[in-house]
């Protein structure tokens, strides 16, 4: 089984993208070819539900970079939710926390 | 069981009358002479001495000679080429002395056209009843086939060693161009800085992977040093290629305005410009300006981060601490970026920054920071501190 897994349910808000597993530098291309098929409409919110990523490294970050400039060419908005404690400590780092909106709560996340 | 023995039909033979038996028979060779002078191979019978006794047509006609100026006229050796007259010297006929026979040795045989014809040679004496050499007799195959066929191969290996030879001088003029563009991304020295000792540490992950690491100090007036540190994200070419462009347009920055904030900002807004949409890319940095006091034999520190993990100060009484600048965001990823700033003074301290430790796979100790790694890594100061020290770049 890959190491990473990626769900996608339709919520409410919009796209809901479940990671789950391991968002590296060999899986990252999974989440960047998934996102170019991946059609939002303005004002939609594209929510990555980070709730069960075991890690991310930098090859990650970048595709979670090209997740939000794929909302924003949209029109759209985009939300990480759920962050494990790990993740949102190199965001913080690298101060993306100040760049994605977060939700801790990805049901909250998901309301309209 | 019924059947009796010789009762039974022979498969081949499929009359009674023996009409097919004599069609069959004449279908073959039908006599002994005819297969000796027709063979598709040479035959050739010697007296000890070497004298051809007897010849075959089809040696005859390889040789394009007649039957009357070969018989007892020439040896077995006259047929041969120079070369093969030796090899039959020293080693053939020996040989065949020796065990009474020889087979498949490789020679050639003058035509009287006078080209030369490959032959296989294969060589038995007769002996007579109580043991005593009576005549040679030697079979030739046509070997021409076989030798074009050894000279395609011969042919092909040369080919292939000459690739292998031109493959080895590509990689090796690519690894000279790489090592090149590397030396291109990193200063070779650094300048020296009064009052300060300065230090960098270098590791590339493979001598053929061009980093995505880089560092630089340099003088940006009379009195003060620009320096920066960075990581860029990515491997490979692309990696190197934002690099180079990072490091060129800080250099420029810094000459412009040595402000940190304003350096970085520059350089944001050249990476934002330049990688947009699909395929961001961007880097994490660090920029200071060191300016030395020859007064006081202190150096000031200004530095801004864009998204690096903190430098560290290792005073002189042994603590350590971070220069934290929370908040600066990565460079080039958003099109106006808020970068943080700290300032500090090295009196007898070092400043060391560096970038986190690349790995492919997750730590054993995936949650920790990486800054915690480097804050452990921070040897002891010396016990008698020589001076202000500054950026060292750990990889």
């Amino acid at each position: 089984m890959s190491p990473l897994q990626i769900t996608v349910r339709n919520a409410a808000s919009g796209p809901v993208l479940g990671i789950i597993g391991e968002l590296d530098h060999t899986t990252a291309p999974q989440l960047r070819d998934l996102l170019a098929t991946l059609t939002l409409q303005p004002g939609q919110r594209l929510v990555l539900d980070l709730g069960r990523m075991q890690f991310c490294d930098s090859s990650g970050i970048t595709a979670l970079i090209v997740a939000r400039n794929h909302a924003l060419a949209a029109q759209a908005d985009i939300t990480l939710a759920a962050v494990p404690a790990h993740t949102l400590r190199v965001l913080h780092i690298v101060g993306l926390d100040q760049v994605f909106r977060l939700n801790p709560d990805s049901q909250a996340a998901t309301q309209p | 069981m019924t059947a009796r023995a010789g009762s039974q039909p022979d498969p081949y033979e499929t009359g009674d009358d023996g009409t097919s038996n004599a069609m069959f028979a004449a279908l073959l060779e039908d006599s002994a002479e005819e297969l000796y002078e027709s063979a598709p191979c040479g035959y050739l019978s010697t007296l000890m001495d070497g004298t051809i006794a007897k010849i075959n047509l089809t040696l005859l006609d390889w040789l394009g000679m007649e039957r009357e100026a070969v018989v007892g006229r020439m040896r077995f050796t006259d047929l041969l080429t120079m070369g093969g007259k030796l090899y039959h010297e020293t080693h053939f006929a020996p040989l065949l002395r020796m065990r009474n026979e020889i087979s498949g040795i490789a020679l050639e045989i003058r035509q009287a056209d006078g080209d030369r014809r490959p032959v296989l040679v294969s060589s038995a004496v007769k002996l007579s009843g109580n043991g005593e050499p009576l005549l040679i007799r030697t079979t030739l195959f046509d070997a021409r086939d076989r030798r074009a066929y050894e000279e395609e191969l011969l042919r092909e290996r040369k080919a292939a060693e000459e690739a292998r030879r031109e493959a080895e001088a590509d990689r090796a003029r690519l690894q000279d161009a790489l090592a090149a563009l590397q030396q291109s991304l990193l200063p070779t020295t650094l300048p020296p800085v009064p009052g300060l000792e300065t230090a960098a540490y270098y590791r590339a992950a493979s001598p053929d992977q061009l980093g995505g690491d880089f560092y630089d100090l340099f003088p940006v007036d009379g009195k003060s040093f620009a320096f920066f540190l960075g990581d860029v994200c990515g491997k490979g070419p692309q990696a190197a290629a934002v690099t180079s462009l990072t490091r060129y347009t800080l250099r420029a920055a810094a000459l412009h305005d040595p402000d940190p904030v304003s350096a970085l900002s520059t350089l944001n807004t050249v990476l934002h410009e330049r990688y947009t949409g699909g395929d961001p890319r961007y880097c994490t940095a660090v920029f200071g300006i060191l300016e030395p006091d020859p007064a006081t034999g202190e150096t000031a520190v200004r530095l801004a981060s864009g998204g690096h993990p903190p430098a560290l100060v290792l005073r002189a009484d042994g603590r350590v601490d971070f220069l934290p600048t929370p908040g600066g965001v990565l460079v080039g990823i958003l099109p106006s970026a808020p970068f943080a700033t700290a300032s500090t003074t090295l009196a007898p301290a070092t400043l060391s920054c560096s970038t986190p430790t690349a790995s492919p796979r997750p730590a054993p100790d995936r949650t920790a920071p990486p800054c915690t790694a480097t804050r452990r890594c921070v040897p002891s100061p010396p016990p008698t501190p020589a001076g202000p020290r500054t950026p060292s770049s750990r990889p």
